[in-house]
């Protein structure tokens, strides 16, 4: 009889140990579960509503849905981490995804192309939402569909009537065009530190951090003219005069208002909640933000949602015609090495329906905005006159023009938005005090060399 | 002005002197305790006043918390729960590998022992955060994503080599002889480790276990990356999820954030004592 050696005992051992822990995982790839990763929400019903939706599908096609929640930078680094090791999950929600994830993880062959799902709906996208879905494979040389939308945001204006009234104002005196719409609050901080009152006219985002002040910067640049920083064709366009004159009024109009004292001191410092809380705080009177989030968080407050909080789109161009606008497209994608590809397709398939989004976003209460036009003409929740906020943001991101964010165009444009430099020049200006024409100068030269990297074509 | 006066004003202005700097070290330290008790007393509307002291202070923040009557807060004692079961486990793990393996290499006299030694302490050469995807990687192919093993197996890994570093530097102020008399008078190895070993290093003991326990309950990477699901994860990742919102409650925030130092305060200062009694023992008794 063959004799076992310690050492061959202990390796036995060292083996079955092995095999044991990596059974579940393997028993979970042969179950046909569908692992899902989702933003966690704002408020709790927004879970709610993606826990509701899961048990639904779950309860039709008897897949087991295994979802997580996560705040957006955790997924991502989670995320990062599995598309190294290959443990990923079969569908992600991630609502900065479309900045600081999907464009370079397309670019890299990361995603799976997600066009056959898309296609189920794509008559019922709106087209800025369909562009936004559109990124560019380097190993493939295309452009293709690597994420699906599910909703939709574009920046708006939050204001505290009694704040205003306070100062000697009614709603018919706020300008609305865009330069006297922002000056018209330091007249009303004027007016109200004029009672004694310590007070900011102008909640503005300006922290090289989270997304809130790179999507107001982005609503500045498109306001006074800067939509083609970067053209469709993944070109960089910042030394056209026009984008460039356009960069140098944004970076005036949004440091100058700071320097001179109508901004907190803070807001430097802040996070993507911190403008909300210092709105809440009433201590400024009006505060941009990327959804109507201000306003629907409050939406147990009768008084505060129906009478205080005004909701303002995009003001009207400094001509008194419409302006564009950027419009945020939340997406959900499957990254490669998904165990179960077909379950996750089959799930976003499912979700994407019309009627399934729709009940979705109101379940969330209508923080965000639908995807598609058939949720707006045939649901008048969307557009009841009753409420004094989602017809407005409906106005502004889904009826007057949008564009889609422009790493859509090239990936170069994520990192531009990751490494914040439009936000580090605010900075530098009302910081170091460096002059608005350096400050561009040094923006271009640091995108020259990003898209540099990223070559199209 | 005569000698004395002289030397009586230098000494009052170095006193002086220290007293600023002290002073104003003290508020440096405390003004961040402070500002956390500050907020956990304040309503959330007030978060942002200017104000320094609450304008109208009260418990309620903690008593939602106690009560988890908040939906981030809804399994707070749950996760309170995981902390505890990775933190002592991490510590008694890191205690038991360290407390031997520095008996075996500093009083059984391993040939090559020290090699072990700077062997383990080497991997401080590499930062925590960049071994993150390798563990993910390996924790994957075990199983064990979403399982707190996972964050265990990483804690005591990184606790163990500075473990095992500070018991061999404390084991060799105990006299070999101690080993010595109790080997003549019919020890086994095991016997000199519970009976002689294991006592004289109460002191190291204590310190060490503390920092395991700290360095696992304020763990934050390794948790998120490794724990996914509600059920699972510890305290830090939870209050972590607070910041993901449009209207952030920073009072429950900041309640839930003492709340959860309260067990290692407890811990430490209840410990501390017998730290200093482990170092009065001394070596030699009867």
């Amino acid at each position: 009889m063959t004799r076992i050696t310690r050492r061959q005992a202990l390796a036995g051992i060292g083996a079955a140990g092995a095999a044991a822990l990596a059974k579940p995982n393997l028993a979970r790839a042969a179950g046909g579960e569908v692992t899902v990763w989702w933003s966690q929400g704002f408020y709790q019903q927004e879970n709610k509503a993606i826990i509701n939706a899961m048990a639904d599908w779950e309860k039709r096609t008897g897949t087991k849905v295994n979802l997580s929640f996560m705040t957006d930078p955790d997924l991502i680094t989670k995320l990062t981490a599995g598309m190294q090791t290959g443990d990923v999950p079969d569908l992600v929600h991630c609502v900065t995804a479309d900045r600081f994830l999907v464009p370079r993880a397309a670019w890299n062959d990361q995603l799976e192309d997600v066009t056959d799902v898309l296609d189920t709906q794509k008559a019922e996208f709106i087209p800025t939402a369909l562009k936004a879905s559109r990124y560019y494979n380097a190993g493939q040389k295309k452009y293709s569909i690597y994420s699906v939308p599910i909703k939709c945001s574009t920046v708006m204006n939050n204001v505290w009537r009694p704040l205003v009234q306070e100062a000697g104002f009614t709603d018919a005196d706020i300008p609305k065009t865009q330069d006297a719409f922002y000056d018209f609050f330091q007249v009303v901080q004027d007016k109200l530190r004029g009672k004694g009152k310590r007070i900011f006219g102008l909640g503005y985002s300006m922290a090289t951090k989270e997304a809130d002040s790179g999507n107001l910067f982005a609503a500045f640049l498109v306001a006074y003219g800067g939509e083609k920083i970067v053209l469709p064709d993944g070109k960089l366009n910042i030394d056209d005069p026009t984008v460039r004159k356009a960069a140098v009024t944004a970076l005036d109009r949004l440091t100058t208002p700071y320097k001179k004292g109508y901004v907190p001191p803070g807001a430097i410092n802040w996070g993507d909640v911190d403008n909300n809380n210092a709105f809440y705080a009433r201590q400024v009177v009006m505060t941009p933000n990327a959804t109507i989030s201000v306003a629907v968080a409050q939406s147990d407050k009768a008084d505060q949602y129906y009478k205080e909080l005004v909701t303002y789109g995009r003001p009207l161009g400094n001509d008194g015609k419409p302006m564009l606008g950027i419009l945020a497209v939340s997406p959900c994608f499957i990254p490669k090495g998904a165990k179960n590809l077909d379950g996750g397709k089959a799930l976003l398939r499912d979700f994407i329906q019309p009627e399934s989004l729709n009940s979705y976003l109101k379940e969330t209460r209508a923080r965000y905005l639908p995807v598609m036009m058939k949720n707006i003409k045939e649901d008048p929740y969307w557009t009841d006159p009753n409420d004094p906020h989602r017809p407005v943001a409906v106005q502004a991101g889904l009826i007057q023009p949008t564009l889609p964010n422009w790493m859509n165009y090239n990936p170069a444009y994520a990192q531009v938005l990751s490494e914040q430099i439009w936000i580090q020049a605010e900075a530098n200006i009302t910081q170091k005090n460096m002059g608005i024409e350096q400050a561009v100068d040094e923006v271009a030269a640091r995108m020259k060399v990003m898209f540099e990297k990223y070559q199209i074509g | 002005m005569s000698l004395a006066r002289t030397a009586r004003l230098s000494r009052w202005f170095s006193h002086t002197t220290v007293a600023i700097v002290s002073i104003v070290l003290l508020l440096w330290t405390l003004l961040p305790i402070y500002n956390i008790i500050r907020v956990s007393l304040q309503a959330k509307e007030e978060v942002l006043s200017s104000s320094v002291l609450p304008l109208a202070p009260s418990l309620i923040a903690f008593d939602t918390v106690i009560h988890q009557a908040y939906w981030l807060l809804s399994t707070f004692w749950s996760q309170m729960g995981n902390s505890f079961y990775i933190g002592i486990t991490v510590a008694l793990l890191t205690l038991i590998i360290g407390s031997l393996t520095s008996f075996v290499i500093g009083r059984m006299r391993t040939s090559k022992g020290w090699m072990l030694t700077h062997a383990a302490l080497l991997t401080y050469t590499i930062p925590m955060s960049f071994l993150a995807i390798p563990f993910y990687s390996i924790m994957g192919k075990y199983g064990l994503i979403n399982n707190p093993i996972a964050v265990i197996a990483v804690e005591v890994t990184f606790a163990t080599p500075y473990a095992i570093f500070i018991f061999q530097q404390y084991g060799a102020s105990i006299p070999m002889e101690l080993d010595e008399a109790a080997r003549i008078d019919g020890a086994s190895p095991p016997q000199i480790f519970f009976r002689v070993y294991l006592p004289l290093m109460a002191p190291a003991l204590v310190a060490i276990g503390t920092y395991a326990l700290l360095l696992s309950w304020n763990e934050y990477l390794y948790a998120f990356l490794l724990l996914s699901g509600g059920s699972v994860v510890t305290v830090p990742v939870a209050l972590g999820k607070f910041l993901a919102g449009d209207e952030a409650p920073w009072n429950l925030l900041m309640a839930a954030a003492i709340i959860y130092a309260l067990p290692p305060l407890i811990i430490y200062y209840g410990f501390r004592r017998k730290m200093t009694g482990g170092l009065t023992m001394g070596g030699v008794k009867g």
